[in-house]
């Protein structure tokens, strides 16, 4: 399993140093089929909450999300490069320091070396990734992109236990997620085109 | 046992589909929702039996969830009622007015789980379903500002949200770690959390602090509250002042109930340096804005450090900081529909451009004046009796340092709005203006909403006392 934790750093680092979306939207969705192959191999009982964790996990974040970004942007005629964070040696390397300090907390909080403690480096290398970017960035596209980083990291972090939540507490929790993609979209279509349109008169507020 | 609450949940969902009336009936249709809603929470309060267990243990109606669902369905008459008389009074808004009954039925339902929740997971869940009701209702047609703003509410809320989770999952991997089956059910987990904080409860605790002061407005991720208080038309700014702060503040309180149990020393410092640093952000804004809605925003980021400062001393404190939360949802909610009323009139948020309040709108000018004085905490207002007991927790606790600078922030608040506040309400008209009448019909829900303010610094009846004291107990209250 480590490997794969490996991989999963590396598909979180490796899009914020190549400004394309495209590359921002396959790193989401490597993300994604990454942490289903996680969720398929890890070994624990199949039950309910965990059939419907690896379709979440396939059919929401691995195809749905990175889906739905991408066909807004076609949609948009959106052509040029969009860097998740600004290109130059000062933001890679504060990413990289990120990922330095998650190791260390890992190394706090997980003691022993091993797969539980790479494990844990690599959650919240994601999450602290994801809240960077966040910060970083004021366009829609790359503060979603940030947002769904962090919920990723949340998704990888929760595999690394066995579902303690009721199943339909965890249904509960993957429709919010759908919802969630579907509010996304209509920020992203409806911010464009009025930062586009001409004014329009404002309505009496309720 | 059930039966008590059963009303209170399905008399929430059947207006979705009486939104949908022909136009003029959604704003009734919404006022009898509400009105129903209110009246089922009073009778669950009353009726139902302490602690009483239901929907397979999920909910309970434990006293903390029956003080916040009466005031959350009280507060949302009122709101239901400023809407209806809105609509009565301009017939252009029927449109904006049916998607508002329709949302915030949803969100009401979302918003009585939230409070009612026996399981983190489960008012985890409701909270953000009232965020992704909430968040389309920011948006005003024809303001592309209100749907930035509607954004970075909703990417602020599911950041923290999103930390609550991560918080969760430490939380969990905590009770696993000390050899016992982890659950999110809240009367269990009080049950398991015992002994001395591990790294993973501490870490966790961090997270779900800050995720839920994020939806709180505390520092450090504050920065949305402000622009969306500011671009949100005022019905749903009372929403999220009144109803959904509550909300997220019931789900803080269930963890400290949970965490703070057998160690009432746990986080309180982290909560102190929060609530300072809330109060200091908010009271440098309070002096810089000019903008009277941004300003209400700003003193509600200052409720909420205030609050923290309360819950981080627990003790003596947590019963004024009851009475200090349940009169600032009645205040924000005062403030917030009357901003509106104002901006509608003016065309302007703008403090320099409005004066003479009093003369030019009578109910909306003494609606500013005393949501005012109860907001800076000044007798005879729940507020004031609030913030005293807060102060003497903080002197008894010996936070002499946390009391001076607590003093010193609120009086430069305090100088700052009545600075910018007073002009507007007693200074000469700068323009000869004439305002339509106001109703006493359209000022009876703030009415109604400062009437409970001034008895609770009057005097609270002895059963409404009795709910306090056994919330407070639950946080450590003596």
């Amino acid at each position: 399993m480590n490997g794969v934790l490996i991989a999963f750093a590396l598909v979180l680092l490796l899009p914020l140093f190549i400004a394309t979306w495209r590359a921002s939207l396959l790193g989401l969705s490597l993300q994604g089929f990454l942490m289903s192959w996680i969720a398929f191999h890890r070994g624990v009982e199949w039950s309910a909450a965990a059939i419907l964790e690896l379709v979440d996990l396939v059919l929401v974040r691995g195809i749905g999300a990175p889906v739905v970004l991408w066909l807004v942007m076609r949609q948009q005629g959106v052509r040029h490069g969009r860097p998740l964070i600004s290109s130059n040696l000062l933001s890679w390397g504060m990413a990289l320091a990120l990922v330095l300090i998650a190791f260390r907390v890992a190394d706090k909080l997980v003691p022993t070396d091993g797969e539980a403690q790479t494990w844990v480096a690599v959650s919240t290398s994601g999450l602290l990734l994801g809240l960077l970017v966040l910060a970083t960035q004021t366009d829609a596209f790359s503060q979603m992109e940030g947002a769904l980083r962090v919920e990723n990291a949340i998704a990888l972090f929760d595999l690394s236990d066995e579902p303690h939540s009721p199943v339909g507490v965890r249904l509960a929790q993957s429709l919010l997620l759908v919802a969630t993609m579907a509010l996304f979209r209509w920020y992203l279509v409806h911010l464009s085109r009025e930062a586009n349109a001409p004014a329009a008169p404002e309505a009496p507020p309720l | 046992m059930t039966s008590g609450v059963v009303p209170l949940l399905t008399s929430s969902a059947g207006p979705a589909n009486r939104a949908r009336l022909p136009r003029p009936a959604a704003p009734s249709a919404l006022f009898l929702f509400a009105a129903l809603q209110a009246g089922a929470a009073i009778a669950a309060a009353v009726a139902l039996e302490d602690n009483a267990s239901l929907a397979w243990g999920l909910l309970r109606a434990d006293p903390t969830a029956r003080l916040f669902v009466v005031l959350i369905d009280v507060i949302f008459l009122g709101i239901a009622a400023y809407v209806w008389n809105r609509a009565r009074a301009e017939p252009a808004l029927e449109q904006v007015v049916r998607e508002f009954a329709r949302m915030s039925t949803a969100f009401m339902v979302a918003a009585n789980i939230v409070v009612l929740a026996n399981h983190l997971m489960v008012g985890w869940i409701a909270l953000e379903v009232t965020t992704l009701c909430a968040a389309p209702l920011i948006v005003r047609r024809g303001v592309p500002a209100s749907r930035r703003a509607s954004w970075r509410y909703f990417l602020f809320s599911s950041v923290g949200l999103g930390l609550v989770l991560v918080g969760f999952g430490c939380l969990a991997r905590s009770v696993e770690l000390s050899g016992q089956v982890p659950t999110f059910f809240i009367d269990d987990l009080s049950t398991l959390v015992n002994g001395p904080p591990t790294p993973w409860q501490r870490i966790g605790l961090a997270l779900v602090f800050i995720g839920y002061g994020t939806k709180l407005g505390l520092a450090p991720l504050y920065s949305w509250l402000p622009e969306t208080y500011d671009e949100a038309p005022p019905a749903v700014t009372a929403l999220l002042a009144a109803v959904q702060f509550n909300c997220a503040l019931v789900c803080l309180i269930r963890v400290l109930q949970i965490y703070r149990a057998g160690n009432p020393e746990l986080v309180a410092n982290e909560l102190l340096v929060i609530g300072l640093a809330s109060m200091a952000v908010s009271t440098v804004s309070v002096i810089a804005t000019r903008n009277f809605k941004r300003l209400i925003a700003y003193a509600s980021i200052n409720h909420a450090g205030v609050i923290a400062i309360g819950l981080a001393i627990g003790k003596s404190a947590s019963y004024g900081v009851l009475l200090y939360v349940v009169s600032n949802a009645f205040i924000k909610a005062i403030l917030f529909l009357t901003a509106g009323k104002i901006k509608a009139h003016y065309g302007t948020k703008d403090t320099r451009e409005i004066a003479g309040l009093i003369k030019d709108l009578p109910f909306s000018g003494v609606f500013l004046m005393v949501g005012t004085f109860a907001l800076l905490g000044f007798p005879p207002f729940g507020s004031f009796v609030g913030e005293l007991i807060i102060l003497s927790g903080l002197v008894r606790a010996h936070q002499i340092l946390v009391f001076v600078l607590f003093c010193g922030l609120i009086s430069m608040t305090f100088v700052a709005m009545g600075r910018t506040v007073f002009p507007m309400i007693w200074a000469q008209p700068k323009r000869a203006v004439s305002w339509p009448r106001q109703t006493l019909l359209g000022a009876l829900p703030k009415l109604a909403f400062l009437v409970a303010l001034v008895v609770m610094g009057v005097y609270m009846p002895s059963a409404v006392t009795r709910v306090f004291r056994a919330v407070a107990a639950s946080l450590g209250g003596e």
